[in-house]
């Protein structure tokens, strides 16, 4: 038996050791929010906090987030940063097809956290481990930039 | 008449020489050597397993045999594991004790003269692929348990794959002359001047983990260079890297914990991250060994006598951990890195969420020619320790020679404060 703390949540889980973080997520809890992408950690579409640290869920043993804050997309929204990166997200409009999305807002939430005005090259380097294949990282880069500064930079479409 | 006469005469000594010589080496290439009176105490297993099938499993694991005869997500022990050498492809023999194709009509003798002498069951030399040069050193008893487990496992029908080899190497006698010149059939011998723990580790370097046959440079009769012990050597396109205890050149800066970290999981922060055939030391022998002969390896390896072979990692380096962002226009090597790289090791080479991404200070990045880094760059590598299995993809088809030349070259740069040298040609050979 297994302890995992998940969006400030305890749950506990009868799984191997060796499993994944992202199988134990989608397949064994139900947060489906975080995405599989390619397994390898290439992607980052599986990008979860780990005590506020974003790794590749695909990738990690499940063994590896005991005793730690696990955050995903469904609980990212609780943060202040997370809110208004989401806020942001809606704004622009951001998304195209969507499935890399809860993995931007993830590493983008981590990179503010850290680096509440983030330059251009720290953004370049925060995200460059999470690809969008429909080539929203412009709307990406403008969303970080709204999320930090509260201004709006490109034409919103929500009030 | 008097110059012809001494000049007949010196042929004739020569050739006598040779007769003799030849003669000596056939009539020698058998027999596996006196065991001298005083077998080590230290036998190979920890005096605390005594059953002998569990005892013969940690001698094989100590002895690494699946390496060679184990192909990888194969049958355990059938062998087929091909060796690509400068004078053909060797393919390791089954030895599952399988009557027809493996070992299984082989008699305790016949198996302790093949570690001890280096011949198959029929007497035939084999080629020193196997190494018998260091298994020479193993305790009869020990040999005995290895073979005791070997024959409890499931026994596997496989052939033997013939070998490809060139003349004259595809003529087995002619390794009986090799054997003559370079073929020590002695057994290991405890030095009394040294402590229990040493003369332990000295037993698991030597006659069963044979790390020299790797780490030590070979002469140009492919003998090791005894004289340079562990000084560094390149195998297979890999470095099999100094490991001696030179501070500036091999491990004589790492810490204990270091080294027993390094050995037993495969990873020591800011010294190196194994991958390759040491990986697969690791995988397969290292991470089983109880934690006192770990200890004692480290004892053992603390003694190695100082070489300078090999590039030189000086300890004050180590542990400088590169700067986050170059000024100016990134060049094509850092843009890759931060493109496909910086994913799983982050732009300041910390590594994300596991120690074995990290890569400031390691080996393979302050290594001038960067052999080991273009290999895992081309080939990928994977880690197998206890419950933990550690990735990394191969980028070879992802990417072109000089692609690789320039991320190589930026790693080495950036991370290992050297100047990376590779040019697009060394990166086509690597493939």
């Amino acid at each position: 038996m297994i302890v995992l703390s998940i969006n400030g949540q305890d749950s506990q889980v009868e799984v191997p050791e060796d499993m994944p973080l992202l199988w134990v997520l989608r397949d064994v809890i139900g947060l489906t929010g975080t995405k599989f992408g390619c397994g390898i950690a290439q992607c980052g579409a599986c990008t979860v906090h780990l005590d506020g640290q974003p790794v590749r869920s695909c990738v990690l043993p499940v063994s590896g987030a005991i005793n730690k804050k696990i955050t995903t997309i469904e609980g990212i929204g609780a943060t202040d940063i997370g809110k208004r990166m989401q806020q942001a997200w809606l704004g622009i409009e951001v998304a195209q097809c969507g499935y890399c999305q809860s993995g931007q807002i993830m590493s983008a939430t981590a990179l503010l956290a850290q680096t509440p005005q983030p330059t251009d090259t720290d953004i370049d380097r925060a995200m460059s481990g999470n690809l969008c294949r429909c080539g929203t990282y412009v709307r990406i880069r403008a969303a970080i930039k709204q999320a930090a500064t509260g201004q709006i930079t490109l034409p919103q479409t929500i009030a | 008449m008097k110059i012809g006469r001494l000049i007949g005469v010196l042929v004739i000594l020569v050739l006598l020489g040779v007769l003799g010589f030849g003669a000596y080496a056939l009539i020698t290439v058998r027999n596996g050597g006196e065991d001298q009176a005083l077998q080590p105490a230290s036998a190979g297993a920890p005096a605390s397993i005594t059953d002998t099938l569990a005892r013969g499993e940690y001698l094989a694991r100590a002895a690494d045999c699946a390496a060679c005869h184990t192909v990888p997500g194969g049958q355990p022990y059938a062998g087929g594991v091909a060796f690509k050498l400068p004078m053909g492809t060797l393919y390791s023999s089954n030895i599952t004790a399988d009557k027809e194709t493996g070992i299984g009509s082989w008699s305790d003798d016949d198996f302790v003269r093949a570690l001890h002498a280096g011949v198959n069951k029929q007497g035939r030399p084999l080629y020193p692929a196997f190494p018998y040069t260091s298994y020479t050193a193993l305790s009869r008893e020990d040999i005995l348990a290895i073979k005791a487990y070997l024959f409890s496992l499931p026994t596997v029908h496989a052939p033997a794959r013939s070998n490809d080899l060139s003349f004259p190497y595809n003529h087995r006698w002619a390794i009986s002359f090799w054997n003559a010149l370079f073929l020590k059939k002695q057994r290991f011998v405890q030095d009394q001047g040294k402590s229990a723990a040493w003369n332990r580790g000295a037993y698991l370097a030597t006659a069963l983990g044979h790390c020299s046959e790797c780490h030590t440079p070979r002469n140009r009769a492919f003998a090791l260079k005894t004289d340079e012990n562990l000084g560094g050597a390149e195998l297979q396109g890999w470095m099999a890297y100094n490991i001696t205890s030179d501070k500036d050149h091999g491990i004589g800066a790492w810490s204990d914990q270091e080294l027993t970290d390094y050995l037993t999981k495969g990873h020591a922060a800011g010294r190196g991250t194994a991958s390759g055939p040491m990986g697969e030391v690791i995988e397969n022998s290292l991470q089983y060994l109880t934690s006192e002969d770990i200890s004692a390896l480290v004892a053992y390896l603390r003694e190695v006598k100082p070489q300078q072979g090999g590039a030189a990692v000086p300890a004050m380096a180590a542990a400088a951990a590169p700067s986050g962002s170059a000024n100016g226009t990134p060049g094509l090597g850092e843009q890759l890195f931060v493109g496909a790289c910086a994913g799983c090791h982050l732009d300041n080479g910390q590594g994300r969420q596991t120690d074995y991404a990290s890569l400031a200070g390691l080996r393979s990045v302050r290594d001038p020619h960067a052999t080991n880094l273009t290999q895992v760059i081309l080939h990928g590598s994977q880690l197998r320790v206890g419950a933990q299995h550690v990735f990394m993809p191969s980028f070879g088809r992802a990417y072109s020679d000089a692609e690789i030349a320039a991320l190589s070259n930026y790693v080495v740069n950036h991370f290992g404060g050297q100047q990376g040298a590779l040019s697009v040609d060394d990166v086509a050979k690597r493939r």
